[in-house]
């Protein structure tokens, strides 16, 4: 069937309408880079590259803008959300798959993929109203009296427990992802064929040497993918870590200090940026988290598509 | 302990392990949706709705101008976001069907689906509010629009693959030009599925926040004017539970509520229509 069907004119006319709305996908991708990078383009010629991202100066009445601190809030928050995370979907992934009684499966599968509906203002909200006050009354203060007092772990729970710090960002952030990563990595199991499960079953492996032998390395490439995708979509999660982080420019060992991730900075700044090297610098923020969240995005897509093509062979 | 008494025992700790992260899933999704219950039932009053905002100190306002802007800024965002995403997902799952581009654009919408939300608000601030010299509501509406296409576009293309294309060639045999067969043959056999995915889509773009920041901003009076900028409920939760007053946050958890409430039903809605069309 050729693309463009020449006989008819409607035909024609209606094939050419088509084209163009499945071209507005790439016009929006380029367009936001071409745009982010005209933008912030002052800044780019002041800071250039690598100073930008290395230095961890972020100071509006100097005009001196680096971006360290941003992109180091964003990892730390991002990281421990991930080691929160990743044990638990895959073990959600594992109870749906293989010992849930089958009544169960579909209403635990909805209800941790409504978790995901769930608007991130609302985990936002959540988060400095409920879960922010229990943190720094019990988990905090917990976490510092036992682990804060080992050598070498213990750097990480210096200072007061506010609830406003990295640690309750990346407690919400890991709640937000958990559902993409477990609803991916249930997929992925349920691909694995039902004869290789039962052959191994058929030689005595017991039910969790079924997982870890057959199941985990059978699918490992949509788990990866799944982890990638979540941890896209952590990297630009704005509204549910704003609440909680404190937005305070910092380099800092302690999990139990308010940081700031890109995100925060530009939902906090953006509209109070008075000067135009402000703005700029704003949106050369911008331009380094989505170029980031495409390179990890691509890569997720990458293993997702490379995981498809293996099951369909 | 022999070995297979060690096997059975190590089988028995992993598979515990993973019940209580399934418990752990669960719990979170209990403690939300039931702490905005909670918080949300007991703020939530008729004022809610009939009132608009009333200065900081003064009892009795509401957020009618938010509901009102809310609904505003998403139909209209529904509006663009729809026809393009339809238009474009019928492109690649019908005249480029299996070519390269069609792959292309395919893989590139589904990492537009995730690229941050708060990027496209920043994108569409330097293309519609800068020149423009104030925020508006029309800039509101198309960020949420972007948002909107490759999710729309991504979902028809499944759905129109999903129908058989021996019906397309029973058509075709009939003497029907292509765009004949795509707007009364293979339309009407993804009808169900293409609207669930506009659904879920306007459920997904209803609780956006940051790209309405930059955009429409928000407005503490009555407004319908795109134009100009508007208040929407999202970006007024984000406001008042930020601010001092107990008041607003009182306000804040009962709009919390409603939006939660009309996204999980609007979601919910959706799952069923395709378990029940699809299975």
């Amino acid at each position: 069937m050729p693309i463009l069907q020449r006989k008819n004119p409607v035909d024609l006319s209606f094939s050419l309408i088509t084209a163009f709305a499945s071209f507005t996908v790439v016009l929006l991708i380029s367009g936001i880079f071409v745009v982010l990078v005209r933008e912030s383009s002052l800044s780019i010629g002041k800071f250039g590259v690598l100073k930008f991202l290395t230095s961890t100066e972020w100071n509006p009445v100097t005009e001196s803008f680096g971006a360290a601190t941003a992109i180091y809030g964003t990892f730390i928050t991002t990281g421990i959300a991930l080691i929160i995370a990743i044990p638990a979907a895959i073990g959600i992934a594992v109870f749906i798959t293989e010992i849930s009684p089958n009544f169960l499966k579909a209403p635990i599968g909805v209800a941790i993929e409504l978790l995901a509906a769930i608007p991130s203002i609302i985990y936002g909200m959540w988060g400095l109203f409920t879960l922010a006050p229990i943190m720094s009354r019990y988990i905090e203060p917990a976490l510092k009296s036992s682990i804060g007092k080992v050598p070498l772990l213990g750097t990480l729970f210096q200072g007061t427990p506010m609830g406003i710090d990295i640690l309750t960002a990346s407690v919400i952030l890991s709640i937000m992802i958990i559902p993409f990563t477990a609803s991916i990595a249930r997929d992925a199991f349920n691909l694995t064929p039902a004869v290789v499960k039962e052959s191994a079953y058929s030689v005595g492996a017991t039910k969790w040497e079924v997982v870890k032998d057959v199941v985990l390395p059978y699918s490992k490439l949509g788990v990866f993918g799944g982890i990638a995708l979540s941890l896209g979509r952590a990297l630009g999660e704005t509204m549910a870590v704003a609440f909680v982080l404190g937005n305070n420019h910092q380099i800092t060992s302690s999990l139990l200090n308010a940081a700031a991730t890109i995100t925060v900075t530009l939902a906090n700044e953006f509209t109070e940026a008075d000067t135009d090297m402000y703005l700029s610098s704003l949106f050369y923020l911008a331009l380094v988290l989505f170029v980031l969240s495409f390179i990890v995005l691509a890569i997720a897509k990458y293993f997702l598509l490379r995981a498809e093509r293996k099951y369909s062979r | 302990m022999n070995v297979e008494e060690k096997r059975k025992f190590e089988s028995l700790v992993a598979l515990s392990l993973s019940t209580l992260a399934a418990i752990f899933g669960l719990f979170w999704l209990v403690f939300i949706l039931g702490d905005v219950l909670i918080h949300g039932m007991s703020a939530l009053k008729l004022s809610l709705f009939t009132h608009d905002p009333t200065p900081p100190g003064v009892t009795g306002g509401g957020l009618r101008n938010a509901f009102m802007g809310q609904l505003l800024i998403t139909v209209v965002a529904t509006l663009i976001g729809v026809p393009v995403g339809v238009l474009g997902g019928t492109f690649l799952a019908e005249y480029a069907r299996g070519t390269r581009i069609a792959q292309l654009v395919s893989i590139l919408s589904d990492i537009m689906v995730s690229v941050p939300s708060i990027v496209i608000g920043t994108f569409i601030y330097a293309i519609l509010v800068k020149p423009v010299g104030h925020f508006n509501g029309w800039a509101g509406s198309v960020a949420l629009a972007v948002i909107m296409i490759p999710v729309v576009l991504r979902t028809t293309e499944d759905m129109l693959s999903l129908v058989p294309w021996t019906l397309r060639e029973a058509a075709f045999a009939l003497g029907a030009p292509y765009y004949k067969v795509i707007t009364q043959v293979v339309y009407r056999g993804a009808a169900t599925g293409i609207l669930t995915g506009i659904l879920l889509s306007i459920a997904r773009v209803a609780g956006e926040t940051a790209p309405l920041l930059f955009t429409s901003f928000n407005n503490s009076f009555f407004s319908t004017e795109m134009k100009g900028p508007i208040a929407s409920l999202t970006v007024s939760i984000f406001q008042y539970a930020m601010g001092p007053y107990d008041e607003w946050h009182q306000q804040a958890w009962a709009a919390s509520f409603m939006i939660t409430a009309v996204i999980l039903v609007i979601t919910i809605l959706g799952r069923l229509i395709i378990r029940w069309r699809y299975k």
